[in-house]
């Protein structure tokens, strides 16, 4: 862009200095000189804009039907006087000119309105001094003007969450299939951790209707929350499971017999124990206990879990 | 004067600039853009195909991604179609009118791979009844049949969004996802003692969905009423297999019981107003109603007149049922107000109350099994309620520091014998510096105090296996200490050079638990870097690392016995025993983007490398007892707890010949090794009874591969 200025810039002059025009002249009385001056230094920035929807005339009250770029950054008068400088005469999305709650505001002057932002002043990303440029830009010549696409917006900020999404049992996201805004409200909502749903389960069971029951042999972790047991994000384990079976289970099932038994690597198929390998070898408690979000089957069977 | 000056400028600047597409258009001007592509690929895969292929279809072919837009004055309209024909297709439609309503259709694939050339004895595999010709079954595996265990996802979607007459809106949304396929599940041959059976089950699902939302946004007021409508039906109800165990005859089979229908709707209320002091109130109501019903089975088999000999397990011919359709019913009520407030400058607040009641009112079904201890026992339906309030702060502090904190308590009630109540206070704080342009640091702590109402079970008599309740807390809702630390540095010392670095710990104490898991901790390193070297070189790589402990103490006992105290002195048959596992992750990723000619020519290196090493270390505590003959404290542990490496590179060369047309060609490689001791030397029939006995399928077992994959792609935009 520096290197454009130069070049650019000489028709904006000429215009000013060759064309008999003073700098009082070329801008309206309200401060603002108008797109066509941006552009002459910011060819770059002028096109994303114009490949975005703030630039469609159609859409009542876009920034094309206001005062182009000046809509969001401020009457340029100033800024063109004072030779066009970063940040100077000029509002920027950039830390060093204007904290988030500015940022934002100018976003929200228009958008607030939204469906998309009724609940932004509870959201976990406004609490955390987020603001609307730290995800999207107009200027990014992209849809939905996002900085990048999902996840890998995200995991700017949510670095330990990418490490689980790379995990080898994850849910399909970063094979594209699924997004972080599938499940999660970015912009605020009242589930919890801005799911959306007003529970975790809830949430689960859109794409997971089966498990929703009701069953007539419940478990009760299960019912209350999915993530007693699963990690939604990712997971070294199957299923998305915290931890393995037969250790998942043990931790809350110890029992006479089997419950409580030790499997260790003489359970396993290599192994030389003489009886129990069939709960530790392969999927361990699950090779019995497959039902173990719910089950209508008679009698202990189903209340094992076993049918 | 003023304005004959200003428009002389927007003539001459029109002029000099030139007019052209892009610079705003009149009402009826159209504007029609896109890309299509096709790419030509082949692949060199050794290793299980499945894995590879997880959530994907690569394979050698072609396909196509296309995306269209067009635009006619207020309208527009947008279609996308990616990976045209492969099993992983998506195509989707938007379009409208700016202002006034918007339009979306959809249609998604998605496949879900598991196993490939599994193996069963069963006949009849996609299907509701498996069954094998004669008894007992082959044990030879290799002349089984073959079939994959994979599921296939297919969702359609539409729906549209008026704001004709805003400030009131109109959304309506319909969804339908079908999943088919085959998936394994794992089912006792007899109980107790007896083998493990994992049966192929047939997935036919449908899942239809709709959402009707009505709104007004209008500062200072915000509101939606919505309601939500989802029905799910499972083609099989259940399936029916022949079981090996008990000596079934072809006419007599077992079953296994699969997810019912069900349906749910649910009525929502959303608001907010702004109030003064820059403050808002926002509620949200819900309610909700959860619904299933299922035929119950009176009997473990399908024949309850056939000869006692070959129908059942241990003589359970029949149970008596106080109701033989179960009728399943889950109400929710949802209730959460918040108030936020930025009433100064410097200071943010937030005050929040929740309530939320899960009232399971599904039939209480009484069973009388005369074979049972005890003989008559009735499910208990499991309800829960959650209350949470808090308050939240937030200072801007001199420096360019802001200090954040809050507390929230939590109240959980529920339907439980163990645990029936819990309250925890949990308290945060946050300090984050934005002081400098090229620097970012911020550091948090969060604490987690947990109390559990604990009861004891009462009135038990000294052989009831129940005792052990009286030492047993699971974990899900045990007391418990938990103490999270967080720091994160970021550094932007020039334009286009970035560094970042995060820590997070996390320590759950279970302090109350005698039996069961008693601690967990995770340690966390993050580190990131791009720079972007004279608009010529990007490089950018990551590393993560993380540790993972749990800590598990249990007690072994026979039946019947009196030893649940596990202060008792060990014997050979009750003792207690320990069980620590540990995970160590590892992640890099590095990468090079080289820009040989600006926007023209482009070179992408790229390497990925994901390790995880887990580890069980098991420790009898038998005192004076010696351990089970042939095992030491060292040669029970296991090393090999889910271990895996994978390693990708990319080598890709983008090309853009012109503007519009475009060439992309390279190469990936992905490699993955798994290493478990559950899988080491799997064994489809590693015995036909008792408790090492059973019939596998290969379910999840070797997933390792090794796969290049070569891809030229060629792309026109207009």
């Amino acid at each position: 862009m520096r290197k454009a200025i130069p070049v650019l810039s000489i028709v904006p002059v000429l215009l000013i200095f060759g064309g008999g025009l003073s700098p009082r002249e070329a801008r309206a009385s309200n401060g603002i000189v108008g797109v066509e001056i941006c552009m002459g230094c910011h060819e770059d920035h002028y096109k994303t804009y114009m490949i975005s929807t703030h630039s469609k005339k159609g859409i009542p009250g876009s920034p094309a039907n206001q005062a182009g770029c000046e809509s969001c950054h401020g009457p340029g008068a100033a800024h063109v006087e004072k030779s066009g400088e970063r940040g100077v005469g000029i509002f920027i999305f950039s830390k060093k000119i204007a904290d988030a709650k500015s940022k934002s505001a100018k976003c929200l002057s228009c958008h607030g309105e939204g469906r998309d932002l009724a609940f932004w002043d509870m959201s976990r990303h406004k609490a955390s001094d987020a603001s609307c440029d730290n995800c999207h830009t107009i200027h990014s010549g992209t849809r939905k003007n996002l900085r990048a696409a999902q996840p890998d917006l995200c995991n700017i900020c949510h670095r330990s969450i990418r490490m689980q999404q790379n995990r080898i049992s994850h849910h399909p996201i970063r094979e594209g299939k699924l997004k972080c805004t599938d499940c999660h409200d970015h912009h605020g909502g009242f589930g919890p951790k801005m799911v959306k749903a007003n529970s975790l389960n809830e949430l689960c069971y859109q794409c997971h209707a089966e498990k929703r029951g009701p069953y007539m042999w419940q478990h009760p972790p299960v019912e209350e929350n999915c993530m007693n047991c699963h990690t939604a994000h990712g997971s070294n384990h199957a299923k998305l499971l915290q931890s393995k079976a037969p250790q998942l289970c043990q931790s809350c099932h110890d029992w006479t017999r089997h419950p409580g038994t030790i499997y260790t690597r003489f359970e396993t198929f290599q192994g030389t124990a003489t009886g129990s390998k069939n709960r530790m070898f392969a999927r361990a408690c699950l090779n019995c206990h497959s039902a173990i979000h719910g089950s209508n089957a008679p009698s202990l069977r189903g209340k094992t879990h076993v049918r | 004067m003023k304005s004959k000056g200003f428009v002389m400028i927007s003539i001459v600047g029109a002029l000099c600039l030139g007019a052209g597409p892009g610079r705003g258009w009149g009402a009826e001007e159209k504007k029609i853009s896109g890309e299509v592509s096709l790419t030509a690929q082949h692949l060199n895969l050794e290793g299980e195909k499945a894995k590879f292929n997880e959530y994907g279809d690569m394979q050698d072919g072609f396909y196509g991604d296309v995306n269209f837009q067009y635009e006619r004055g207020n309208y527009y309209l947008d279609f996308r179609g990616s990976e045209i024909g492969r099993k992983t297709q998506g195509y989707e439609l938007l379009g409208g009118k700016w202002g006034s309503f918007r339009y979306n259709f959809s249609y998604d694939q998605l496949p879900n791979n598991f196993t490939e050339n599994a193996r069963t004895f069963y006949s009849g595999v996609g299907g509701g009844s498996l069954t094998y010709p004669t008894h007992p079954p082959s044990t030879n595996f290799t002349t089984w049949n073959k079939f994959d265990y994979s599921l296939e996802r297919k969702n359609y979607a539409g729906g549209l969004k008026f704001d004709l007459f805003k400030p009131f809106y109109f959304d309506v949304s319909v969804a339908r996802e079908t999943r088919k396929g085959v998936y394994p599940i794992g089912s006792a041959g007899t109980t107790p003692g007896g083998i493990a059976l994992e049966i192929p089950s047939p997935i036919d699902y449908t899942t239809d969905s709709m959402k009707v939302e009505v709104g007004y946004n209008k500062n200072p007021l915000a509101l939606s009423l919505s309601y939500n409508y989802s029905t799910f039906q499972n083609d099989h109800k259940s399936v029916y297999f022949r079981n090996p165990s008990t000596d079934n005859t072809a006419s007599t089979t077992d079953n296994y019981t699969l997810p019912p229908d069900n349906d749910c709707y649910k009525f929502n209320f959303r608001g907010a107003v702004r109030l003064p002091w820059n403050s808002k109130f926002n509620a949200n109501l819900a309610f909700s109603r959860a619904q299933s019903q299922a035929n119950l089975f009176d009997s473990y088999t399908a024949n309850v007149t056939a000869a006692a000999s070959n129908i059942g397990v241990q003589g359970r011919t029949g149970v008596i049922l106080n109701d033989y359709i179960f009728n399943g019913k889950v109400d929710t009520q949802s209730y959460h107000f918040t108030l936020t407030s930025n009433p100064l400058h410097f200071l943010d607040g937030k005050v929040f109350y929740r309530y939320y009641d899960y009232d399971n009112r599904s039939d209480p079904i009484t069973t009388t099994d005369s074979t049972a201890t005890p003989a008559t026992f009735t499910t208990h339906p499991f309800s829960y309620q959650k209350q949470k309030a808090g308050a939240e702060l937030g200072f801007r502090l001199p420096a360019s520091f802001y200090l954040s904190g809050g507390y929230t308590y939590v109240q959980t009630k529920r339907d439980r014998e163990d645990i029936s109540k819990n309250q925890d206070d949990i308290l945060n704080a946050e300090l984050r510096w934005t002081g400098a342009d090229f620097m970012l640091a911020k550091v948090g702590y969060e604490r987690l105090h947990r109390r559990a109402e604990f009861e004891s079970p009462q009135g038990l008599s000294p052989t009831d296996p129940k005792n052990i309740e009286t030492y047993l807390r699971r974990y899900d809702a045990a007391a418990k200490d938990r103490d999270t630390y967080k720091a994160v540095l970021e550094f932007f010392p020039v334009q286009d050079l970035s560094f970042s670095f995060g820590y997070k710990r996390k320590n759950t104490d279970y302090k109350d638990t005698i039996l069961g898991l008693q601690d967990d901790k995770r340690d966390e390193f993050t580190v990131d870097a791009d720079y972007l070297i004279l608009k010529r070189v990007r490089l950018f790589g990551y590393f993560d690392y993380e540790y993972v402990k749990r800590h598990q103490f249990q007690r072994q006992i026979p039946s019947p016995t009196t030893a649940y105290d596990p202060t008792l002195p060990p014997t050979a048959t009750a003792f207690n025993w320990t069980s620590t596992q540990t995970e160590r992750n590892y992640g890099y990723g590095l990468g090079m983007e080289l820009y040989l000619i600006p926007k023209k020519l482009t070179l992408r290196l790229q390497n990925d490398y994901l390790k995880s090493d887990g580890y069980a270390d098991y420790t009898y505590l038998l005192g004076t007892n010696p351990l089970p003959a042939g095992r030491s404290e060292d040669n029970i542990d296991i090393s090999d707890w889910d271990d895996y490496r994978l390693q990708n590179y990319l080598v890709k060369v983008i090309y853009h010949m012109t503007p519009s047309i475009s060439f992309i060609a390279g190469w990936a490689y992905a490699k993955y090794d798994y290493d478990d001791a559950q899988y080491d030397g799997y064994q489809y029939v590693p015995a036909t009874t008792g408790s090492s006995g059973a019939y596998l399928t290969g379910a999840y077992q070797d997933p390792g591969y090794r796969a290049h994959v070569f891809f030229l792609s060629t792309g026109y935009k207009f």
